[in-house]
């Protein structure tokens, strides 16, 4: 290894260095398969996230009348993501829909740009910090982000949907990544996340169920243009007997979701009640399977 | 001012219809496989522009002088005319391609006035064509389809077509109606809340064509959410108040004719023509 090292130190001095290795077409926009070339863990992830199947997802296609509702198009496939812009559609390689060229090379500088400052001989890269901020999601989750803001916590999206999986190398390509230490590296998977039992909070009170989003930080689903719910099934039996069901879908689209810490109250038929049994269960947007939140039998008077 | 005579000719001839009435034909089945799904092109629509192109082509060089340039759109106007009268078998006949190369031949002539003649002559075949079939197609190939769209009944927990959800929305409705005025107060509480619930997921198809919220607030915004709280409310009391019920049934009824004046009649041709 180290006479391979050495040798290409030789090629013409460090300042050369810099251009010698330079892979063209990477500055081409390439198909995200050519970033796995050297970035293979990161691409793995990225296959398993929703920005993989954002073009392909079967849904999407039924919904724009195979691609046909133009409007539709542009942050599905791409092609540059500068926060606070709305994207472009791109002309390239839409199956690969929210792609790693599409977030990380800028047409300005013909660069890649990344949170870290790295030596990338292949590529040119620019360190920039935008990259961690909520503000580089907002440009296609723009609701979830005005949501996220009236929030004011301190937490970004990447800091929950792009957990740090610690110090990693960034590329697994022999024999390249010996030249590279380990840097922080966040999933790349974008894991849509469950709420916890603990954070709906669900009371009793007289004539109504109330129900409080008291952990996620923005509205409990939230959307932009998908339609995840959460349904709320509820068995309330009363002191005579009697049983009766209310059943809620509260959705983004219908403006019914929970937002963040306001109370949301469910109405249930009067009598004098014994306990109420909830289930809350959640729907993503891409999903047919409904899971469970949280189960919970109240009482009253609710403690 | 021949060649303004020349310019308000063609700019009726061509492009323009001006039908006395409006027809509605089912479009022909050979027409499909130029609008998506089978294709991303739209490639009759697209020989439309370039024909209409054309005709601007000639008039605005004939207005300059420059009969060779117009010579150039004439022959143009008349390969495309040509080619789009192969492109959908079932047309044929609204084309008269001797009427395109007639056009060529007037302008050739150099007579502004031949070239009117001409012009209105091809004109009229293009106007009589989109008489009888432009307002169907646009409806089928250019409106999404409210069949692929479901809304998921919120009583029920089963996705339904848009129809099919209409329909359910409106039998708690009236079910509400029907109980309300016999007087079964429980039964009519149950068929409100079902119809409240049915309503305030009505919003969630928007989304599925519409990328403004603003949209979807003019039709089914915080006025009509208002209405709906409103009626829950006045379901809500002992002893239900039947004429403010029905008033505020009325209001929520505006947003409905709302919606169904803007997206209803596309959906009935698009329906119509399936059969
Ligand atoms: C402003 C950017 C943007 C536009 C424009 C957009 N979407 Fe999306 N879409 C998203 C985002 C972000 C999600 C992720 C879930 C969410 O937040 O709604 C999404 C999710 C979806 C989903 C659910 C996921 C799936 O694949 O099943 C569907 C379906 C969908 N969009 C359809 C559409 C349709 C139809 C249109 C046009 C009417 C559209 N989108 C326009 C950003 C957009
Ligand atoms: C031939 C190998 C190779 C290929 C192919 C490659 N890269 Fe890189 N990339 C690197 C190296 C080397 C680094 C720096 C690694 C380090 O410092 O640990 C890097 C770093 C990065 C960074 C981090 C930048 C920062 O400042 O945070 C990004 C983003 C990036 N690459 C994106 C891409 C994209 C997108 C593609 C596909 C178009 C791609 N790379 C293809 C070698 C490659
Ligand atoms: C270019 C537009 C775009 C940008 C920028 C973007 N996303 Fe997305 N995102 C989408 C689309 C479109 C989908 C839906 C894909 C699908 O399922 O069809 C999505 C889906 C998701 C999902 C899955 C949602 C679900 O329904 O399960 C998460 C989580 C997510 N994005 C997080 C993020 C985060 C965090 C960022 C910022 C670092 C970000 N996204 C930036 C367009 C974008
Ligand atoms: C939705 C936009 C998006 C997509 C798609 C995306 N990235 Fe990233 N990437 C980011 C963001 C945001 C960060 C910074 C996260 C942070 O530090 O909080 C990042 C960080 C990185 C880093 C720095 C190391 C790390 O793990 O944080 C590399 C390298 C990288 N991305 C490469 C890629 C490659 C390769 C792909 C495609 C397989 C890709 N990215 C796809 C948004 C994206
Ligand atoms: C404190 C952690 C946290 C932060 C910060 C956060 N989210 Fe989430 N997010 C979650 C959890 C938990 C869920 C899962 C909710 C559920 O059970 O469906 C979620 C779900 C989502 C979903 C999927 C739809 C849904 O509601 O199920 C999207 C899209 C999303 N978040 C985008 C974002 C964006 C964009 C930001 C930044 C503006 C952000 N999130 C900030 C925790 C967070
Ligand atoms: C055989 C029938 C037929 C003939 C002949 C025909 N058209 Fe059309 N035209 C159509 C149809 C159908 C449409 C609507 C297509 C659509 O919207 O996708 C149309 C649309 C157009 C449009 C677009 C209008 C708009 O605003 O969308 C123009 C311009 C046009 N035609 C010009 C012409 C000219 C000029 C001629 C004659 C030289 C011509 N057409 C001859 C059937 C015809
Ligand atoms: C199947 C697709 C579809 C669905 C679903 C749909 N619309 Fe529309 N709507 C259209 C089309 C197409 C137009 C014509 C103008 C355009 O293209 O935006 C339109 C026009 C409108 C307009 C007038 C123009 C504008 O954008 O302000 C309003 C208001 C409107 N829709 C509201 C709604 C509301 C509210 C809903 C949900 C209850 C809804 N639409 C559902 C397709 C749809
Ligand atoms: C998107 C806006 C929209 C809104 C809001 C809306 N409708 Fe509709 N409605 C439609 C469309 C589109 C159809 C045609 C559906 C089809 O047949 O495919 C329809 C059809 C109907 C039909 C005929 C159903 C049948 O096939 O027998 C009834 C009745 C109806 N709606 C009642 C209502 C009532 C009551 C409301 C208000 C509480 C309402 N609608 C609100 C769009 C809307």
């Amino acid at each position: 290894m180290i006479p391979l090292l050495l040798l290409l130190l030789f090629l013409g001095g460090c300042e050369k260095l810099e251009t010698v290795f330079v892979e063209e077409d990477l500055l081409q926009r390439p198909p995200a398969k050519r970033c796995s070339d050297c970035h293979a863990d990161i691409y793995r992830e990225w296959k398993k996230s929703r920005h993989f199947h954002a073009w392909t997802s079967e849904r999407f296609r039924i919904e724009t009348e195979n691609y046909a509702k133009v409007k539709c198009l542009a942050c599905h496939a791409p092609h540059q993501v500068d926060p606070g812009r709305k994207p472009e559609l791109r002309a390239e390689f839409r199956e690969d829909g929210v792609s790693c060229v599409a977030c990380h090379f800028k047409e300005e500088t013909k660069s890649m740009h990344g949170p870290l400052k790295v030596w990338s001989p292949p590529h040119p890269s620019k360190q920039d910090l935008s990259y961690t901020k909520s503000s580089f999601c907002a440009s296609c989750h723009r609701e979830t982000y005005k949501e996220w803001k009236l929030a004011k916590v301190e937490r970004s999206c990447q800091s929950c949907h792009m957990p740090s999986l610690g110090k990693r190398d960034l590329i697994q390509k022999f024999p390249f990544h010996l030249f590279h230490l380990a840097k922080p590296r966040t999933s790349h998977e974008f894991p849509s996340l469950k709420a916890r039992p603990e954070d709906v909070e669900v009371r009793l009170e007289p004539g109504k169920i109330v129900l409080t989003n008291v952990g996620v930080p923005h509205n409990l689903p939230t959307a932009d243009q998908g339609d995840p719910k959460l349904y709320l099934l509820a068995e309330v039996i009363y002191s005579d007997g009697r049983r009766k069901k209310v059943r809620k879908i509260l959705s983004p689209q219908s403006k019914t979701a929970l937002a963040y810490r306001e109370p949301r109250e469910i109405r249930i038929p009067p009598g004098e009640v014994k306990e109420v049994r909830v289930k809350l269960l959640r729907r993503l947007a891409w999903s047919e399977e409904k899971e469970l939140i949280k189960e919970i039998t109240l009482r009253t008077p609710s403690p | 001012m021949k060649a303004k005579a020349l310019i308000a000719v063609l700019s009726l001839s061509g492009i323009l219809f001006s039908a006395d009435k409006v027809i509605l034909k089912k479009p022909p089945e050979s027409l499909k496989k130029f609008y998506p799904p089978a294709s991303q092109k739209f490639e009759f629509l697209s020989n439309m522009y370039s024909m209409s192109t054309a005709f601007y082509g000639i008039n605005l060089n004939i207005n300059e002088g420059n009969w060779k340039g117009a010579k150039e759109w004439a022959l143009k106007l008349k390969k495309t005319y040509i080619e789009t009268s192969k492109m959908v078998p079932e047309w044929k006949d609204y084309f008269k391609p001797k009427l395109a190369d007639n056009l060529v031949k007037a302008v050739e002539s150099k007579s502004v006035d031949k070239v009117i003649e001409a012009s209105k002559k091809l004109g009229q075949t293009c106007a009589k064509c989109h008489a009888d079939n432009q307002v169907a197609v646009k409806l089928v190939y250019h409106f999404p389809s409210f069949d692929n769209i479901k809304i998921e009944d919120p009583v029920e927990f089963m996705e339904l077509e848009t129809g099919k959800y209409m329909k359910k929305l409106t039998n708690s409705l009236k079910a509400l109606k029907v109980y309300l005025t016999q007087g079964n107060v429980e039964a009519a509480q149950e068929a409100g809340a079902n119809f409240i619930e049915r309503a305030r997921q009505l919003r969630s198809m928007c989304s599925k064509c519409h990328t403004n919220k603003l949209s979807e607030e003019v039709i089914v915004g915080k006025e009509f959410e208002g209405h709906l709280n409103k009626l829950e409310e006045l379901l809500s009391a002992q002893k239900p108040n039947r004429e403010e019920i029905f008033k505020t049934l009325g209001s929520i009824g505006m947003s409905c004719s709302r919606c169904h004046n803007v997206h209803l009649i596309p959906a009935l041709v698009q329906e119509a023509f399936k059969k």
